[in-house]
C-alpha cells in the first residue's frame, strides 16, 4: 500500500491503493513528446468523427494537432498530462489528457477545468486506468484554481457518457447542431 | 512456369465456372417442376376421419392443457422437441450478398432438406424482413415457443455476432449460427487431426488466421479455449495483420466490439504488417477469406515452418489450389471443396450437432458442445485412417456423425444444460435412428411414385404433376 515507487506529480491527490494497480505512469508533457501525443490525438479525433458527421477530421488535422499541443504546452491555463507504460512499455507515450481553464464571466464558480481529450491506446484501456487519469487531471485542474470539472465529448459517445456518468459527472450545458 | 502455371489455374477455374452455370440451369429447372424442396407430411395414422377428434379438436384441448399446466412438457407432447426454425434476414446469402429473404428461401429450403436427410431434423426455413438486429431479435424471440432450436443462417457479419449472443441469452432452447459456429467447428475437427499427423500440439503453434469474418473469429475463440497461446495466433485481413494500435482499433470497438476484443487478445501475435509478415514462420494458415487462388502465394507456404498446415477455405475457389500450396512445401491441405481432399464443410458438423442437443433437449450450446463436436469428428476420421488425404471424414462416412450426436448428447448432460439426460449408448441408438429414417422415407416415396422422377435435362414448362 506504498504510494507507488513511480514518481508521481500528482500521488499526493490520489488514494495510494490505486497507484501499484495501474499499469501507467502519468507525468505533465513536454515539447519532446510531440511526435508521440500527435498521432494519440489524431486517432480520438477520428473515433469522434465516428459519431457525427459534422465531426470529419480535416485533412490538415495533423498539424493542427501539433500546433494545439504545442500552445497548450506553453501555456499556464492548459494541462497536458502524457501516459507512459510500464515495464516493457516504459517510455512509450500510450495516452493523454488534454485539458485547460476556462473562466466563466457569470457563473460562480468562476473557473471552470474543461477535459477536452482523454485517449489511451486500447490495450491499456481499463476503468481503473481512466479514473485514474480523470483523479489526477482534475487535481491538476483544481491546482490551477478550477471550482468545477466538465468534459466535452461527442454527445453520441455512449462508453463516454457511462464513463463520466459512474464518476458524478451530469449534462450542464448541451451543444446542438446542423449544418449550414 | 509461372505462366504454365497460371494457364492451368485459369483453365481449372473456368472449367469449375462452366459445371458451376450447368448445374444451376439444371436447379432452376428443377427449382420449377418440384416447386419447393420440402413438403409437411403427417407422422401419425388416420385410419378415418373420426381420428382427428384425437389429433385436432376436442381431443388436443387436452393435450393444451397438460402444457399449459408444465410448459416444458411442449418437448414431449409435440413435434417441438425435433423442430428448428431456419432464419435469415438474406444479408449475406451464400457468395450472393445481401440479396433479401425472398431470395434467400431457395436456399433456406436446401438447408431445410440437409437438416432433415443427413440429421432427421425437422426444420422451417423462415426468412424474415426486418429492418434492424433489435428486430431481428424480438422476430425469433417471439417465434421461439414453436421451436427446441434455432439455426441462424447467411447474416452478416457483424450484426451476426450481437443477434447470435443476444438470442443465445434470451432463449433457453439452443442457437445456433451455422456460419459461425458449423464452419469454426468443421476447421477445428480438421485442424485437429492436421496437428496430430505433424507430430505437433495446439499449446504450441503459431497460427495465421487470414479472413476476420464470422467462420475466423469464432475460429480464433475456439482455438483459444482449446489452449492456443493467444501471442501465437496471428489474424490478418484486407487491412493487414490485425492488432492492437491499428489505425481502425477504435472504429472496430464501436462497429465490431467482437473483432475489436480479439485484436487486443492476441495483437497480431506480436507482429504488425501484411500477409506476408503474419505467416512466415508459422505452423498453421487458415484461410477463410475471398475467393481468388492468388490470395495466398506460393511463396507465403515456402516461409512456414516445416511442414506447414494449410487450409484455404474459400468458395466457390479457394485462396490457393491444393497442388500449388502443396508443391509450395505444404504437408497437410484442406479446402472446402467436395472435389478435392479434406473438405472442410459445415455439412459435417450441424446435422449431428443438432441431433445431439435435440436429443438431449438442450437448453443451450456453448462452446465446450462446439468443441466436443469438433474432436469427435476428428477422431472419428481418425478411427478410419489418418493421412494427409483423409483428415476429416466425407459425407459418405455416415457412421461418424451418430457418435458425433451422440457426444454433443452425453456433453449436455455433462454441462447440465440437457432437459432428457440419456446414456450414451441411448443417444447413439436414437440418433443412428433418427438419421437413418429420413434417406429410407425419401426413397419409400420415390418407389411409391410419390415423389416424381427427376425430368430430363431440358425439359420445359413441366410440373410436378402432384
Amino acid at each position: 500500500m506504498t504510494a507507488s515507487n513511480e514518481p508521481n506529480p500528482h500521488a499526493a491527490t490520489s488514494p495510494a491503493s490505486e497507484g501499484p494497480n495501474v499499469p501507467i505512469h502519468l507525468r505533465p508533457a513536454r515539447e519532446r513528446d510531440l511526435p508521440a501525443l500527435v498521432p494519440l490525438l489524431l486517432r480520438l479525433k477520428r473515433l469522434n468523427e465516428e459519431f457525427d458527421p459534422l465531426l470529419k477530421v480535416r485533412d490538415d488535422a495533423e498539424e493542427q494537432a501539433r500546433v494545439v499541443l504545442r500552445a497548450n504546452l506553453a501555456d499556464p491555463k492548459s494541462v497536458v498530462l502524457a501516459a507512459e507504460g510500464v515495464g516493457a512499455d516504459k517510455d512509450k507515450v500510450v495516452g493523454f489528457v488534454r485539458a485547460v481553464v476556462r473562466e466563466r464571466p457569470f457563473y460562480a464558480p468562476e473557473f471552470e477545468g474543461v477535459i477536452l481529450d482523454i485517449y489511451l491506446l486500447p490495450l491499456y484501456r481499463r476503468r481503473a486506468v481512466g479514473e485514474f487519469l480523470l483523479r489526477e487531471v482534475s487535481a491538476a485542474l483544481k491546482a490551477k484554481g478550477a471550482g468545477v470539472v466538465t468534459a466535452e465529448f461527442p454527445a453520441q459517445n455512449e462508453i463516454a457518457v457511462r464513463f463520466y456518468a459512474k464518476k458524478g459527472f451530469r449534462p450542464i450545458t448541451a451543444i446542438h447542431a446542423r449544418s449550414l | 512456369m509461372g505462366r504454365r502455371r497460371s494457364r492451368t489455374v485459369r483453365t481449372a477455374s473456368e472449367k469449375r465456372e462452366g459445371e458451376t452455370d450447368a448445374l444451376g440451369r439444371r436447379a432452376v429447372e428443377l427449382s420449377a417442376f418440384y416447386q419447393g424442396k420440402i413438403e409437411t407430411v403427417p407422422k401419425v395414422p388416420v385410419r378415418s376421419l373420426a381420428d382427428f377428434a384425437l389429433w385436432y379438436t376436442p381431443g388436443v384441448a387436452e393435450v393444451s392443457r397438460a402444457i399449459q399446466a408444465n410448459p416444458e412438457r411442449s418437448f414431449d407432447l409435440t413435434g417441438r422437441w425435433n423442430t428448428v426454425a431456419i432464419v435469415t434476414d438474406g444479408s449475406r446469402v451464400l457468395g450472393l450478398g445481401d440479396i433479401g429473404p425472398r431470395a434467400a428461401l431457395p436456399v433456406m429450403e436446401g438447408k431445410a432438406l440437409l437438416f432433415k436427410y443427413l440429421g432427421g431434423v425437422d426444420a422451417l426455413p423462415i426468412p424474415i424482413q426486418v429492418s434492424s438486429p433489435d428486430q431481428f431479435i424480438s422476430t425469433v424471440e417471439a417465434m421461439a415457443p414453436a421451436f427446441g432450436g434455432i439455426n441462424l443462417e447467411d447474416i452478416a457479419s457483424p450484426k451476426c455476432f450481437g443477434i447470435l449472443e443476444e438470442l443465445q441469452k434470451r432463449l433457453s432452447i439452443p442457437v445456433w449460427h451455422d456460419d459461425q459456429l458449423g464452419t469454426a467447428a468443421a476447421t477445428v475437427a480438421g485442424l485437429i487431426n492436421a496437428l496430430e499427423l505433424t507430430g505437433r500440439s495446439v499449446t504450441a503453434v503459431r497460427t495465421v488466421l487470414l479472413g476476420a469474418g464470422a467462420a475466423n473469429l469464432v475460429t480464433a475463440r475456439l482455438l483459444l479455449a482449446l489452449g492456443h497461446d493467444p501471442h501465437r495466433l496471428t489474424l490478418v485481413d484486407q487491412r493487414g495483420i490485425l492488432h492492437a494500435e491499428r489505425d481502425d482499433v477504435d472504429e472496430l470497438m464501436l462497429r465490431n466490439p467482437w473483432k475489436y476484443r480479439i485484436a487486443l487478445k492476441t495483437n497480431g501475435g506480436g507482429r504488425v504488417g501484411d500477409l506476408a509478415a503474419a505467416v512466415a514462420g508459422a505452423d498453421v494458415l487458415l484461410a477463410a477469406s475471398t475467393p481468388n487462388p492468388d490470395t495466398v502465394r506460393p511463396e507465403h507456404v515456402r516461409s512456414m515452418a516445416p511442414q506447414p498446415i494449410v487450409f484455404a477455405l474459400a468458395n466457390p475457389m479457394p485462396e490457393i489450389w491444393p497442388d500449388v500450396a502443396r508443391s509450395a512445401g505444404a504437408a497437410v491441405v484442406a479446402t472446402g471443396r467436395s472435389d478435392f481432399p479434406n473438405q472442410v464443410n459445415n455439412s459435417l458438423v450441424f446435422p449431428a450437432v443438432f441431433r445431439g442437443i435435440l436429443d438431449a433437449r438442450a437448453r443451450a450450446i456453448p462452446d465446450e458442445v462446439v468443441l466436443v463436436a469438433a474432436r469427435e469428428l476428428a477422431r472419428g476420421a481418425a478411427r478410419k485412417g489418418l493421412t494427409a488425404q483423409h483428415l476429416l471424414p466425407t459425407m459418405e462416412e455416415s457412421e461418424v456423425f451418430p457418435e458425433v450426436a451422440a457426444a454433443v448428447g452425453d456433453a449436455s448432460v455433462r454441462l447440465g444444460i440437457a432437459r432428457q439426460r440419456l446414456t450414451h449408448d441411448e443417444f447413439l441408438e436414437r440418433a443412428r435412428t433418427l438419421m437413418q429414417r429420413p434417406a429410407r422415407l425419401v426413397r419409400a416415396l420415390e418407389r411409391a411414385h410419390l415423389t416424381p422422377a427427376m425430368p430430363r435435362k431440358g425439359a420445359r414448362n413441366r410440373r410436378n404433376p402432384r
